[in-house]
């Protein structure tokens, strides 16, 4: 199956413009765990995730965490996302994007967001306009629905 | 990509309940969810009819991520701005038996200055990728009340045409940007006029002036069961059977749908209008909001009464 036709098409993203306090405040209104950054005709030209907001904030630690309950002191987090809050989202996002096309097959997708490690990726059209992602979650809900209709 | 407006959605609560009246306690005998609000409702019903839109504006809490929920499972395009608070239910009562209708509306959850520049932003972006945009329904708390007015002006750069179907003073804004399309609220322009809209020939000279400013349809609602089409082509007075009416819930959002329907497959205005009207006709022969099936709309497309007006 194309991923075109299973991907969630919502478009909620923001642009390397959008400070990191306004990404904070919409990766916890939308539930998400990162957000494609579109330029003004909505291509996309990065992703941020939770890890690279951490990443911002505490970079000398970041190598080290494998989850939040390894921060040593959360007064330390709070006060430095205080400070970066007001930094654009370009400055700390990834460029080197994972993405897929509508048209891609979803036996495809799900290998590469396996080997890769990936929760989530963006999903492009023809022109290179973000119109949809792709998760984890949505595979397998496919799967597995697919497996009960068979 | 066609392109939804909804400042303020509603989950959509319809309750059936024969001889009902205020003051008793009754039992519904149905109860239907459904996201709503105009351009979900739209968005809605052209995705039952085959078509593609996006759907955007404001959402918030547990009703918010059920709508977005229904939506993402129908495959409609999702934009919207999550904002604190809860999204409003609308109840809805509908007594088959006396053939009375009950609503009851929720003012839905304050839009901050933030969330607003947010829509903006998006609003913007959207309109690189939209071939038409349909804006309807209610403001909530804390958008200006002209907003119709200014989206329909940054379409109209891009050269976007555009549907509006509001009341009061959004309506109004809207009406002086000039769009493709105005589905006109007959007690509120009877109200600017202060002219009495019960008659045919008030009605003409009153709606005929908005072709001035703009407008190249205008569509706005006659003795319940008709509208009054003001076409580039001329007027039309249509009008559906009023046995066959079981409820006008979403009948209006129904009719905009087949006019859009209309323009993508290239009807012309008489088989536009009749296609309208049908769907609107077929949508208020049963409580559930929608369509039965396209057949069961063109089968009522012969049975629409039209008449023009030179």
């Amino acid at each position: 199956m194309r991923i075109g036709d299973l991907m969630d098409k919502d478009l909620t993203s923001i642009t390397e413009n959008t400070t990191l306090k306004e990404a904070i405040e919409i990766l916890s209104q939308h539930n998400l765990t990162g957000l494609p950054v579109v330029d003004e005709l909505g291509a996309l030209v990065g992703f941020i995730s939770e890890k690279d907001i951490i990443q911002a904030s505490l970079p000398g630690y970041c190598d080290y965490l494998v989850g939040a309950a390894f921060i040593p002191d959360f007064d330390q987090l709070s006060e430095k996302l205080r400070k970066k809050g007001q930094e654009p989202v370009g400055k700390y996002m990834t460029r080197e994007v994972i993405y897929f096309s509508e048209d891609d097959s979803d036996l495809h997708v799900a290998l590469s967001l396996i080997q890769k490690g990936l929760k989530m990726a963006p999903v492009v059209g023809k022109d290179g306009v973000f119109i949809g992602i792709v998760s984890r979650a949505h595979l397998i809900e496919h799967i597995m629905c697919e497996e009960k209709e068979n | 990509m066609i392109v939804t407006v909804t400042l303020n959605p509603a989950v959509d609560e319809e309750f059936v309940v024969p001889e009902f009246r205020p003051g008793g306690w009754f039992r519904s005998r149905n109860a239907i969810r459904t996201p709503g609000g105009k351009g979900i409702n739209v968005s809605m019903m052209l995705s039952q009819l085959g078509y593609e839109s996006a759907a955007m504006g404001f959402l918030a809490g547990f009703n918010g991520a059920y709508i977005r929920d229904v939506l993402r499972r129908e495959r409609i395009t999702t934009n919207f701005v999550h904002v604190k608070g809860e999204t409003r239910t609308n109840v809805y009562i509908i007594d088959e038996t006396g053939h009375v209708e009950t609503g009851l509306s929720e003012p839905g959850p304050y839009v901050s200055e933030e969330a607003y520049d947010r829509f903006l932003r998006n609003y913007q972006r959207m309109l690189q990728r939209t071939r038409l945009l349909v804006l309807g329904g209610s403001l909530p708390p804390g958008v200006p009340q002209d907003i119709y007015g200014e989206l329909i002006r940054m379409a109209k750069e891009h050269n976007i045409p555009t549907i509006v179907d509001a009341a009061g003073l959004p309506l109004q804004s809207a009406l002086e940007a000039g769009p493709t399309i105005a589905k006109i609220d007959h007690r509120f322009m009877s109200r600017v006029s202060g002219i009495s809209l019960t008659s045919l020939d008030n009605i003409i000279k009153v709606v005929s002036k908005l072709h001035d400013q703009g407008v190249e349809w205008a569509i706005t609602s006659y003795h319940v069961y008709g509208d009054v089409f003001f076409t580039p082509k001329g007027i039309y007075l249509a009008l559906a059977d009023r046995r066959s009416v079981v409820s006008l819930f979403a009948t209006a959002d129904a009719l905009i749908t087949g006019l859009i329907v209309g323009a993508e497959e290239g009807m012309d205005v008489e088989d536009r209008i009749r296609f309208a009207m049908a769907c609107a006709w077929e949508d208020a022969m049963h409580v559930e909001k929608g369509f039965s099936s396209r057949d069961a709309i063109e089968a009522l497309m012969p049975r629409v009464q039209l008449e023009r007006f030179d």
